[in-house]
């Protein structure tokens, strides 16, 4: 009994405390959706004689799958265009579990949205590690297989006329026209939400930081093939549920509704309402609505059906929205609405560092051969904690190959790497990362938009427990409070390399010099033992460079052990302990 | 036998374009790296422009279109072509090369959808009947031939003979010709190319006109065969780009030749030749589809690795 009170008054401080944060963080922004939300829910009432009620619905329906297919392309910045196929996969799913099983009209939908969702997770498999072009040309062909698939196989389509759906009660209602449209709505709306909670979480500036620069990305650590598969399955399964409903509302599972011409209507509502942001597709949906009205009203003009003309106008609009530098709807909205009232700043807790890790690396006799050219050839180097140990040579030498090999982007031929006594050598970078050894890059390579703190936040991600993309979706208190933790973190990395004070700024505002700064950030933020430097020094000014000098003193102080590869000597007699000298992958 | 022989030569006659296609592909992709997604409608533009400039929209039988009328609507289909290949690149391609892939691939996508509804629009009928650029009907009896046993038809070889001679053409400029020369040194690196007095833009611009050319002739050749639709083009692109991905976007005789053997594998496959499957001609257009990315998910590992 008294577990229970002591459970509900837990509950209660809970709730509380994230009405609390809820109040703190509420922006106009929020007021402005919550606002467009009920809008939404009233449409029908407003438009009832304009527009048929299931017309509406479908497009809450199609607002749905849009909002999915934005986590792919605005979070993860993957061009997706197999949407409208993960769509018609929850839809014919749904139609034969309604057809053939006694099962309720929403477990069907879900078990439509199930389905999507294994297609999701194999093609984000298929296309876990590839570029952006053969990505694109991985889910067309997918969009394809499935539109030539379900006009190829009866028995899964149902032939030329389709597969007639029972209609069952929704959450209890008839399921009229007007219940399906505000079940659409209700939906989006939680989409939309799903997707802000994730964006801003770590899931979100993970996917991010890996669509800005996959190598820098990498190098911190992050998990780059996993959150693809993630990010295909997740948008994979919005879509299967939207279509798992939606032909419930069409009473028909149409199999040539699925073709690739969905997915691309899709592919241009995220486009021209706002890949980035929540509600952009909900808009673009809308704006695909009045482009139906508008070819309809050519098709009368020209004796046609007005079908023929929509694609063409989807595609003007779509083009024009490109060829304008891409301002979609939404964002150009959110711009204009910025520059009238400045967003507040954000306030930062105290920054504090976590408890440090200590431990040294040994690698031995590492070999690394491109066919006949060795550019590693038996490295063998031990770094003890609280030492700087410079890696220099001409060009070419290999040092950045030894860099990568210990780091783990490239296996060895042979040799090993030892982390603190444990070996490492079969283990990718996010691993070793995990363990404490990470890498930054020669580039200053950095992560576009992202804030300077958001950019060591992907770091402080690493050492998270709690930062799960569920944990991200519903808030949960413990995920809540690592929060604050893992800022006061970000923060103290930053302190580090004395950007505290950019902290709110974007990171393409800074100097080359300060991000090579903000890279090393970013890697502290991991809580390093073992710090790989490739060429901090590079673009650096006089000034930079005896700054760059204390950072490292003081880091070495603290007892990390450092390997930096440089070419600039003054820095390296000015901190190294040891130099090693690298000639043709030899010591 | 028999049996085999007509797969063989229906399969090369289809592959042969297809072939021709994948060429465009490959073209386009080793040029720019980027993937043109309305080479299929650009096909069907050009097949649809020499329709209306040799007979109109009207309906027409082989005996209504002139040679002369024929050979003028297949130069103008072709200049379309070229000119939409060229202006595509340049209005839809070129902005975003080495921004965006979200924003090339948008483009190209409704660069081909917009083509496609222009063709819809125009063109409502659902198929038409394309007239023979040669009057095969008179060679052999009716315009087939028997060949060990197997009724083939004469305008397999015609297809399957221009296809080569198009291909072996095409890798005749790409050897040979200051131009084709110019392809391959922006294809291996565009900045050092650039760097030595390639007018990068407009050879690339060249390029997709050339990519463009090589698919419209061997549409006009192959159209004739069946009743065409408004999305013939589009599905001609697409198993253009299925060979090409199954080559990895490689050389320009592999590229045909892969497109030759996915006709072959279609054919085989849709007249039940691989033993007697039921129902395995259903799926002759989803296997190589599959294959191809399943090719595409495997790619092998270079040894610089993608990510840095």
């Amino acid at each position: 009994m008294s577990t229970a009170a002591a459970g509900a008054v837990r509950t209660s401080t809970a709730l509380r405390d994230a009405a609390l944060t809820a109040r703190e963080r509420w922006t106009e922004l929020a007021s402005a959706g919550a606002v467009a939300a009920v809008a939404a829910a009233l449409a029908p009432l407003v438009l009832g004689g304009l527009v048929a009620t299931d017309t509406l619905a479908s497009g809450a329906y199609l607002a749905l799958a849009a909002t999915g297919l934005a986590l792919c392309i605005g979070l993860a910045g993957v061009p997706s265009l197999a949407q409208g196929a993960f769509m018609g996969t929850g839809a014919f799913a749904a139609a034969h579990l309604l057809r053939h099983t006694a099962l309720p009209a929403e477990l069907c939908a879900l078990l439509g949205a199930l389905a999507a969702t294994v297609l999701g997770a194999l093609a984000g498999l298929a296309v876990r590690s590839l570029d952006a072009v053969r990505v694109a040309v991985g889910t067309w062909l997918l969009s394809w297989l499935v539109a030539l698939a379900l006009g190829a196989l009866p028995w899964l389509s149902g032939g030329a006329q389709g597969l007639v759906v029972p209609t069952r009660r929704l959450f209890g209602f008839q399921p009229t026209p007007l219940v399906h449209y505000e079940l659409g709505v209700v939906l989006t709306g939680l989409c939309a939400l799903a997707l802000v909670a994730l964006r801003s979480g770590p899931f979100g500036l993970d996917l991010a930081a890996a669509a800005q620069h996959r190598g820098a990305a990498s190098a911190l650590g992050v998990p780059l093939e996993k959150l693809r598969v993630g990010a295909f399955a997740a948008s994979a399964f919005v879509g299967g549920l939207a279509g798992g409903f939606a032909v419930q509302l069409q009473l028909v599972a149409d199999p040539t509704a699925y073709a690739p011409l969905l997915s691309f209507e899709l592919l241009v509502a995220v486009l021209v309402g706002g890949a980035a942001s929540a509600l952009g597709p909900s808009v673009g949906v809308v704006v695909l609505g009045l482009i139906a009205l508008a070819a309809e009203a050519l098709g009368s003009l020209a004796g046609v059906s007005g079908s023929r003309f929509q694609p063409m106008l989807e595609a003007l609009l779509l083009l024009a929205v490109l060829t304008t530098g891409g301002t979609a709807f939404v964002p150009a909205a959110l711009r204009a609405f910025r520059s009238l009232r400045p967003a507040r700043r954000p306030r930062h807790p105290a920054p504090s560092a976590p408890a440090a890790r200590r431990g040294g690396l040994r690698a031995e006799l590492l070999t690394k051969r491109f066919g006949p050219v060795p550019a590693a050839d038996g490295v063998s180097l031990e770094l003890a904690p609280g030492t700087i140990t410079a890696l220099v040579g001409p060009n070419g030498s290999g040092k950045t190959t030894v860099l990568r090999l210990l780091a783990g982007a490239q296996a060895p031929d042979s040799g090993q790497v030892r982390l603190d006594g444990t070996d490492v050598t079969a283990e990718p970078p996010a691993e070793r990362v995990r363990r404490g050894l990470v890498r930054t890059l020669q580039t200053h390579a950095s992560f576009g938009d992202l804030t300077v703190l958001q950019h060591a936040l992907v770091g402080v991600n690493r050492t998270r427990r709690d930062g799960g993309a569920l944990r991200a979706l519903v808030s949960t208190p413990r995920f809540r409070a690592e929060n604050e933790v893992a800022e006061a973190h970000a923060l103290a990395a930053l302190d580090a390399v004395g950007l505290t004070a950019a902290a709110d700024r974007s990171a393409s505002q800074l100097t080359g010099a300060e991000r090579q700064r903000l890279m090393i950030a970013a890697a502290l933020a991991t809580n390093p033992s073992v710090l790989l430097l490739d060429e901090p020094s590079a673009g650096a000014a006089h000034g930079d460079l005896e700054r760059l000098a204390a950072i490292l003193t003081a880091l070495r102080r603290e007892g990390l052990a450092i390997v930096l590869v440089e070419h600039n000597l003054r820095l390296v007699n000015a901190v190294a302990d040891n130099v090693l000298h690298l000639e043709l992958g030899h010591l | 036998m028999s049996l085999a022989v007509q797969v063989l030569f229906t399969g090369l006659s289809a592959g042969g374009v297809y072939g021709l296609v994948a060429i465009g592909h490959s073209l386009i992709y080793r040029l720019t790296g980027i993937v043109h997604f309305a080479l299929g409608e650009m096909i069907g533009l050009g097949a649809f422009v020499t329709l209306l400039v040799a007979a109109g929209t009207q309906p027409l039988t082989q005996e209504t279109v002139s040679g002369g009328r024929m050979a003028l609507g297949i130069v103008v289909g072709l200049i379309a072509c070229v000119a939409v290949g060229v202006a595509g690149y340049v209005a839809v391609v070129q902005p975003y090369i080495g921004r965006s892939a979200v924003g090339w691939v948008a483009a190209t996508l409704a660069l081909g959808f917009a083509i496609r509804a222009v063709l819809d629009a125009s063109f409502s009928r659902p198929a038409y009947v394309f007239p023979d650029p040669v009057a095969f009907r008179h060679v052999g009896h009716d315009g087939l031939v028997t060949i060990l046993g197997a009724e083939v038809h004469v305008r397999s070889f015609a297809v399957l003979g221009v296809a080569v001679v198009v291909a072996a053409a095409s890798a005749w400029v790409l050897q040979r010709t200051w131009f084709g020369r110019s392809l391959r040194a922006i294809a291996d690196d565009a900045d050092g190319a650039a760097i030595v007095g390639i007018a990068v833009e407009r050879t690339r611009a060249l390029a997709f006109g050339l990519a463009g050319a090589i698919a419209a002739i061997a549409v006009v050749v192959a159209a004739p065969g069946a009743p065409f639709e408004t999305g013939s083009g589009t599905l001609l692109g697409l198993k253009g780009l299925v060979a090409a991905v199954l080559v990895r976007f490689g050389g320009l005789w592999s590229a045909f030749a892969a497109g030759l053997g996915l006709g072959v594998v279609e054919a085989a496959l849709g007249t039940g030749l691989l033993g007697h499957l039921p129902g395995l001609a259903s799926y002759r257009e989803l296997i190589p589809l599959l294959a191809a990315i399943v090719v595409l998910a495997f790619r092998p590992l270079r040894a610089r690795e993608a990510v840095d």
